[in-house]
């Protein structure tokens, strides 16, 4: 009889608690998949429902993913609804996926997808975009296709370049300035050796550049020396722990041709919708410029600028509580 | 050479010493997280005892494995097996098997697909099929050899491989523990 009399006590308690949270913040907990073209891309809607705002994380890579970001970013739940995507290829991503596909044309044809997927599951809601390295790629590609913009409330754009040219011409710059001040003559000399002009962007030796920059420290973080993060990686996220290593192989064209053909510079000044440039300082992969250079040419959006000082390429893993607040900022602005 | 021999006479031999049929019922997982179950109908195809009383059995199996990677896919695996089994005098298990699997998974979650004037479709019992071959590497103890305990348990590790995946193919692993209940005697 005693013990259930406690049973039924605790019982309670547990009930009082779960109502308790659910009256005070609406959460959502959803999982949803896209299926196009071969691809089941999933989406993960996880927070706070009330305010009615979806933050929807582009995530980098390509062949990155969302959910495993979510660690860092899950601060961001108590105040908007997050959605996680994870783009073909990428993540928990499956299906039968022609490597043809993989272009951003199609990534952009994706993104359009989830977007209106997300306007039909969650009517009124406003979409932010909170895109990271190549996702900001794909932001710029969506948000300068047709009237795409209208769709979008703000759009916060993390370490990703707008212009192949100008990102490898500033990676080298970055990497220059390096090696003159560490003194490394060997990079100094291969860097020297290989100016990036808008001529040569196609054919120049960007894996070597890019080289010197990582071993110039252009970004020594790295996820997998948390090991707090690499046990909920491995046991939390919904990520199968081997696919995201199969990913990469798929992306040989994208690395050889198709990203050297990326130039957005010239039509972001038709963007007009709020922009959040979000930037590590310390930055080797796109360096700070390039957020400074993408300042200069959105000239019609109402631009705020956050630089992270002691961040490199994913200011989200080194100063979490300042990129949160700054991401909590920007969307409690635009109203 | 030798070994052609060897299985030769494990043939040969075996129905005379046919063990057991059995039934493998064990935990089924990539992880502790990503839970599952499985069960496989056993049966010996050829048995041969060692003078040191070691017991070799090549075994035929038909298994179905059902795990859940939560928000991500709910997983069948259907298993034809063939295996070489090893039980030393003390009961010592040592297993070895192939299987040429067929996946099946449903995504966890709702699924739509997009229709032609913008909007969207749901799809049912979303997800897709693979071919998924197999090798299993398992350790164990029959509890029959010494305590006269009609079970066995084993754990054991399967490497398998995922076709189609994406633009490729995957590398999965699982693990597998639990038992192995012999069902009749012939």
């Amino acid at each position: 009889m005693r013990l259930l009399t406690r049973l039924s006590m605790f019982c309670l308690l547990f009930g009082l608690i779960c109502c308790k949270e659910k009256d005070t913040q609406p959460r959502e907990d959803a999982t949803f998949f896209l299926r196009h073209k071969g691809a089941d891309m999933p989406i993960w809607v996880k927070g706070n429902r009330q305010p009615d705002k979806i933050v929807l994380f582009v995530h980098g890579g390509p062949g990155d993913c969302a959910m495993c970001y979510r660690y860092y970013l899950k601060d961001l739940e108590s105040d908007v609804m997050m959605a996680y995507w994870d783009q073909r290829v990428a993540g928990a991503s499956s299906g039968k996926v022609d490597p043809a596909t993989l272009r951003y044309a199609q990534f952009e044809e994706d993104m359009e997808l989830v977007v209106s997927l997300l306007k039909k599951q969650y009517p009124g809601a406003q979409i932010y975009l909170l895109a990271h390295s190549f996702g900001v790629e794909l932001a710029w590609q969506y948000l300068t296709k047709g009237d795409n913009q209208r769709h979008i409330a703000g759009a916060m754009m993390v370490n990703g370049m707008f212009s192949y040219y100008r990102w490898l011409y500033q990676v080298r710059e970055w990497a220059l300035k390096r090696a003159r001040e560490k003194g490394n003559k060997e990079a100094e000399d291969f860097l020297t050796a290989n100016p990036v002009t808008p001529q040569n962007t196609g054919t120049v030796d960007w894996e070597g550049i890019y080289r010197w920059m990582h071993k110039l420290d252009g970004n020594p973080v790295s996820v997998y020396s948390d090991k707090k993060y690499v046990i909920n990686y491995a046991l939390g996220s919904p990520n199968t722990a081997l696919a995201q290593f199969t990913h990469s192989k798929a992306y040989g064209y994208y690395g050889d041709i198709e990203s050297r053909t990326f130039e957005k510079g010239n039509l972001l000044q038709h963007v007009r919708i709020p922009v959040g440039l979000f930037w590590g300082k310390k930055d080797g992969i796109v360096p700070c410029e390039i957020g400074q250079e993408s300042k200069d040419l959105l000239k019609n959006a109402i631009v705020t600028q956050v630089i992270f000082e002691q961040s490199w390429h994913e200011p989200f893993i080194t100063e979490t509580a300042e990129f949160v607040n700054a991401v909590r900022t920007f969307v409690g602005q635009q109203l | 050479m030798k070994c052609k021999f060897l299985w030769f006479v494990l043939f040969c031999t075996g129905p005379q010493f046919l063990y057991a049929q059995s039934l493998r019922l064990g935990y089924f997982g990539e992880t502790v997280s990503h839970y599952g179950l499985r069960v496989a109908y056993e049966k010996p195809v050829a048995v041969s005892v060692s003078a040191r009383h070691a017991k070799r059995m090549l075994y035929g199996s038909l298994g179905v494995a059902g795990y859940q990677h939560p928000q991500n896919h709910i997983g069948l695996i259907v298993s034809p097996e063939i295996g070489f089994r090893r039980t030393g005098k003390k009961g010592a298990l040592f297993e070895l098997s192939l299987s040429p699997a067929y996946f099946r998974y449903f995504l966890d979650g709702k699924t739509y697909e997009a229709t032609t004037d913008g909007d969207f479709d749901r799809v049912r019992f979303a997800g897709g099929n693979a071919f998924m071959p197999t090798l299993s590497l398992g350790v164990g103890h029959d509890l029959s050899v010494r305590r006269k305990v009609p079970l066995a348990w084993y754990v054991r590790l399967d490497l398998m491989q995922q076709r189609p995946y994406n633009t490729s193919n995957l590398i999965r692993f699982a693990l597998e523990a639990g038992t192995l209940i012999p069902l009749k005697k012939q």
